[in-house]
């Protein structure tokens, strides 16, 4: 009892330390409190009424305040609360609707000291005044609160929340005779404790009910609540209206709040439902916890700090028939955990990006966005908060726009038009899309349908167009060409360039014939236009690793091109071979010497090609791949698996229906002999049939309309029913079995229905 | 005290500080006297506020739910509709649906006769719509009401605010209350007190409302409150509700707040007792009611809660929300085994609702005993 009596005032004269530490009670808190000197915790619940000491490594039960035989349901606590200035004073809350408040300094073991039965229902809350001694507050399920001096047998005055239920009451910190209740309806009320008849202020807080509130320590007239609707509401009182300052949005309903001390913006939170956690907000960050206590195995259900002047100990109670003591160093930080960055795309394709200014600023300069700028930098700084263990953090939000009238895709769109799929010998198609391609400034793509026609022809064909000649008009117009290809998307630049720097490492092992030093030539337009490259592309220069790896992509691409071209040739241009190198010769000649035959059959090449398919198809480019497919037909179509054709024809459908392609579109489904691809044009075709009689709509079934109860399309030659091809005047709307209309045309000019109409069939 | 242990003689604790409640309750006859004064709940509004909707899912019968869609056919009403309840209900009163275009004028309008003997008066505001006329008619209805009957409960139903987002919603009720509540002060009528409800048809809160109307109404609350409170102290349940099965209103439950999310699950519980207790439960002589007292439900979800349900009368069921553990532990299992041994001492033939309410007494009693 001594121990008791002892007062410490000043947080500094006596500073608090200890760990975070717990203690296992013999069954569920429903509350807790602290005495004023932080030495002791009060713990309440349905079968405990405790008291503990706070010693430097961990609890010391005190006193049992529950005793006697048979404990009275006065013992079974909703809600406890120890006076903040008479250190013996504590006042409990009872399931049963008692009011008790015990006295420590009692002789007896039994300290109960006075019992108030005035309210019908559960309290929910018991409250003492800050100063005044002797005044005890309590709000109860039953609507009221009443006000108690201790010195009476009753209470002095009641307070009416008409017939809705009280679930928390505060007395306000600053003003003397304020006190806030929190109601189920959803309410707060602000009552003055002279004037029992009616609050003075009420209003609506929270959808569903309030169940907690609390008075911002430091007097500035903020009163935070808590509700089902998990949300924590921060008002300001000192206004004429009550405004809300805060909203903070949790994850589960908020059954108890607390401020923390010394920390103007910092609450502590937790709910009784679902979640067991203890939350710490700065209320001016609202969507992230500052900090988080994960220790509870079950709801908590009473929450306080230890002392009113220090912010680093939260004493809680648990109905896992815990207490305990948790230090705010050791609690756990979701903002670590949380990604810094954050990307998301607009309704136009524009994209904002957000992260550490650090990490922004670094790669400003040297790493501009492609297909947009930087035109809108917006910063955000957090007011750096020394006391904290936080390093201060600001952050950049960058929106990125695309530019709408790029005209990336019109080499898309103009070659989806102006290819040619089929109606003509292959070798011309080939030739007709090289030449498409070769305008459009693809040099890789024409290059490609060349080979292919080479490949693919027949021998006649081959002599007769000449393709040396072709090759050689070819590569001459190449250097040309890949200096422009800069302008097209970014992988096909990566292609060019990466092609041109693998280069050299063929040249030096092939001896420089005319069509080599072409190719040199050509390196070196490219290089010289790298720069530009560079600047339209600023993010596509590539790392070392990655460019290897493009130009293994594209050297077997290269060589088999190179190779390829000059495999019709051994025959008839000897001198060409020596462009080979010495090892791709040798394969080269191994195969084709003994065969003897003037040329290779195009099914040598379909590997190649099915290759060159697959890489195009990888490259994005799936039109190429699928105009390919489609020129090729039979001679390539069985290299392929048909699960790949369908896939691929259904990326360019697609695409090309993004563009609005329609035509071309339904010319590949057209041309597809994929069965999934060619029933995609069935599928939306739909044909209403009208009856001829009553010109209403035919259901479906039989040739009777149900309307009328005629048969709908009788000819009008032999009157039966016409289920084939019918054929009908226009003018007259008279028609029968193409047949018969036919014959009877033969011999008359006039209508077989007897119209008299002069029909003509043409 | 340590854990309640099962095995514990069955009526020990029976007299421990409960007789009060017993000889109190016993004397009671029925939560609602004579029938011909049930008390009323009127309910009113303008027209196409909804009251007809909020009638038909409160008031139809199980067997045959309305779902909150079909309401949206419902014909205006055109006369006053009397739905008792009493039926087929532990809650003995009659929800009176009033047309939205009654007169107050009309010389066959008999105020005396309709608020007289009224409990709650509840008026339909329709959220989404304009409702400055409708709190000129709640101003027009209260003022009559308060005239007549000074004791009725004056409840307001923000209808229909499925349709509103939250911060709309907690405006519009902040609004509504201003208003309605600067009406009666202008009429000084200041000591009338509204309270406002945020309902919707298509969630639970329809439902949660009606059961706090019901309660206000209930003068036995405090005492089947403080029942409950005890009963899950004693038996590691950590919820209990008692639930009218017909209405799917609560009567009473233990004082801790009560969750959304177990409240709709109760309701969702009701409705699977009801649907297998069709199917299955059945006799030949088909009576049409299968809930009976043999009912008993429990459902284990999958986040370690059980949910037990046990009918309490004919009308009435127990819900408790419970851990697993404490599940396993069989406290509630013993609480029910004892029940339905002491039946034929304790549960009367289900004739009036105040040998019920004994009942259900002992049913607490023993649940602390175990």
């Amino acid at each position: 009892m001594e121990k008791m009596s002892r007062v410490t005032t000043a947080l500094s004269s006596n500073a608090i330390s200890g760990r975070t530490m717990f203690c296992h009670l013999d069954a569920p808190a429903n509350a807790i409190s602290v005495c004023r000197d932080a030495t002791q915790v009060v713990v309440a619940g349905r079968n405990i009424f405790k008291i503990y000491a706070l010693e430097e490594e961990q609890f010391v039960e005190k006193l049992n305040l529950r005793v006697g035989r048979k404990p009275s349901l006065n013992f079974s606590c909703a809600d406890v609360m120890w006076h903040q200035m008479e250190e013996n004073l504590l006042a409990t809350a009872a399931t049963n609707g008692a009011v008790v408040t015990w006295n420590l300094g009692k002789p007896s073991r039994n300290k109960q000291d006075q019992l108030f039965t005035e309210h019908k229902r559960t309290v929910n809350k018991v409250c003492f005044h800050p100063t005044e001694v002797y005044m005890l507050l309590s709000g109860s399920q039953d609507g009221f609160m009443k006000c108690f001096d201790l010195r009476k047998k009753e209470s002095v005055s009641t307070f009416s929340g008409q017939s809705e239920s009280v679930r928390d009451v505060q007395f306000s910190m600053k003003d003397y005779f304020t006190f806030a209740a929190s109601f189920e309806n959803g309410n707060v009320q602000l009552w003055d404790i002279r004037r029992p008849d009616r609050y003075e202020r009420m209003f609506t807080a929270h959808t569903g009910p309030v169940f907690c509130c609390d008075w911002h320590p430091d007097d500035r007239g903020w009163l935070a609540t808590g509700g089902r609707d998990k949300m924590v509401k921060v008002w300001d009182m000192t206004t004429n209206r009550p405004k809300e300052i805060y909203c903070v949005q949790t994850i589960a309903s908020v059954a108890r709040i607390k401020w923390r001390p010394e920390r103007k913006f910092h609450l502590a939170t937790c709910s009784m439902m679902v979640d067991h956690n203890i939350y710490v907000w700065d209320v001016r960050r609202p969507f992230i916890p500052f900090a988080t206590f994960e220790e509870h195995k079950d709801v908590t259900t009473g929450i306080v700090w230890r002392h009113q002047h220090d912010p680093h100990f939260l004493l809680s109670g648990s109905k896992d028939s815990t207490l305990y003591q948790h230090m705010f160093k050791d609690a756990t930080r979701p903002v670590d955990k949380a990604n810094p960055e954050g990307l998301c795309f607009g309704l136009l394709g524009d994209l904002a990006f957000a992260a550490k200014e650090s990490l922004i600023s670094s790669d400003v300069n040297r790493k501009p966005y492609p297909g947009g700028d930087r035109r809108y930098p917006i910063f955000f700084f957090k007011k750096p908060d020394p006391t904290e263990q936080f390093a201060h953090v600001s952050s950049a939000l960058s929106v990125f726009e695309t530019d709408l009238n790029s005209n990336h895709m019109d080499w898309f769109v103009k070659t989806a038009q102006l290819y040619l799929l089929s109606g003509k010998p292959f070798a011309e198609l080939c030739d007709h899309n090289a030449k498409v391609a070769q305008e459009l400034k693809r040099p890789q793509v024409s290059t490609t349908w060349t080979m292919l026609r080479i490949m693919f022809s027949d021998p006649a064909n081959l002599t007769a167009t000449g393709p040396n000649h072709n090759l050689s008009s070819k590569l001459g117009t190449l250097p040309l060409m890949n200096s422009f290809s800069m302008k097209e998307m970014g992988t096909e630049s990566r292609l060019e360039r990466s092609k041109g720097e693998s280069r050299p490492d063929n040249t030096h092992l092939e001896p420089g014939t005319s069509h080599i030093s072409n190719n040199n030539e050509e390196n070196e337009e490219t290089e010289g236009s790298e720069g530009q490259a560079e600047y339209m592309f600023g993010d596509a220069e590539l790392d070392d690793d990655e460019l290897y790896s493009m130009e293994h992509d594209n050297q077997t691409v290269l060589l088999s091109n190179t190779v390829l071209s000059l495999l019709p040739l051994p025959n008839r241009h000897e001198a060409e071979v020596t462009c080979l190198t010495p090892i791709e010769s040798f394969s080269l000649i191994s195969i084709s010497q003994p065969l003897y035959s003037p040329h290779l059959p195009g099914s040598f090449f379909c590997p190649i090609a099915r290759e060159m398919l697959s890489y195009y198809a990888e490259q994005g480019d799936v039109q190429m791949a699928v105009s390919v497919l489609i020129v090729l037909g039979e001679r390539i179509r069985k290299e392929i698996d048909d699960l790949t054709q369908e896939h691929w024809y259904m990326s360019y459908i697609d695409l090309l229906q993004r563009f609005e392609l329609w035509n071309v579109s339904n010319e590949v489904i057209k041309l597809s002999t994929c069965s999934a691809i060619t029933c995609l044009n069935q599928a939306s075709t739909t044909l209403h049939i009208n009856c001829s009689n009553c010109k209403r709509p035919m259901s479906n079934k039989g040739w009777i309309c149900d309307r009328c109860h005629q048969c709908a399309s009788v000819c009008a030659v032999c009157h039966h029913v016409v289920k084939g091809l019918f054929v009908w005047c226009q003018g007259c709307s008279h028609g029968g079995h193409l047949e018969h209309i036919m014959n009877w045309l033969k011999s008359s000019a006039h209508c077989p229905a007897g119209c008299g109409h002069l029909c003509e069939y043409t | 005290m340590k854990d309640p242990e099962p095995t514990r003689p069955i009526h020990y604790i029976t007299s421990v500080g409960l007789a009060p409640y017993y000889t109190e309750t016993s004397t009671e006859t029925s939560l609602f006297s004579a029938s011909d004064d049930k008390p009323r709940i009127l309910l009113m509004g303008l027209r196409r506020s909804g009251k007809s909707s909020i009638q038909k899912l409160l008031c139809s019968c199980v067997f045959h739910k309305m779902s909150p869609n079909e309401t949206l056919f419902l014909e205006s009403t055109n006369k006053i509709s009397k739905d008792d309840i009493s039926s087929s209900s532990f809650v003995n009163f009659q929800i009176w649906d009033f047309p939205g275009q009654m007169d107050f004028f009309d010389p066959t309008f008999d105020s005396e006769m309709i608020f007289k003997g009224t409990g709650a008066l509840i008026f339909v505001t329709d959220a989404q719509d304009d409702y400055v006329e409708a709190l000129g008619r709640l101003h027009l209805t209260v003022s009559r009401a308060y005239k007549v009957n000074p004791d009725i409960n004056f409840e307001v139903f923000i209808h229909k605010v499925d349709g509103l987002s939250d911060d709309h919603k907690i405006e519009t009720q902040r609004d509504i209350l201003q208003r309605a509540n600067d009406d009666l002060a202008d009429a000084s009528l200041e000591r009338v007190h509204l309270s406002f409800y945020l309902t919707s048809i298509y969630d639970h809160s329809i439902f949660e409302s009606f059961s706090k109307v019901v309660q206000k109404l209930i003068p036995q609350l405090p005492t089947l409150e403080n029942l409950l409170n005890i009963f899950i102290s004693h038996s590691g349940i950590e919820k209990a509700f008692l639930f009218d099965v017909v209405s799917k209103v609560y009567i009473t439950t233990d004082s801790s707040p009560v969750d959304r999310q177990s409240y709709e699950l109760c309701c969702d519980m009701i409705d699977v007792v009801i649907d297998f207790s069709c199917i299955y439960g059945l006799t030949d002589a088909g009576s049409g009611c299968a809930y009976d007292k043999e009912s008993l439900a429990i459902i284990r979800l999958n986040n370690t809660t059980v949910l037990y349900l046990k009918e309490v009368t004919k009308f009435l069921a127990l819900i408790c929300i419970l851990r697993e553990e404490s599940f396993e532990r069989k406290a509630i299992h013993e609480v029910f085994e004892v029940d339905t041994s002491t039946q034929g001492a304790v549960w009367r033939p289900v004739s009036s609702s105040g040998s019920n309410l004994s009942g259900l007494k002992y049913a607490a009693l023993n649940g602390g005993a175990v």
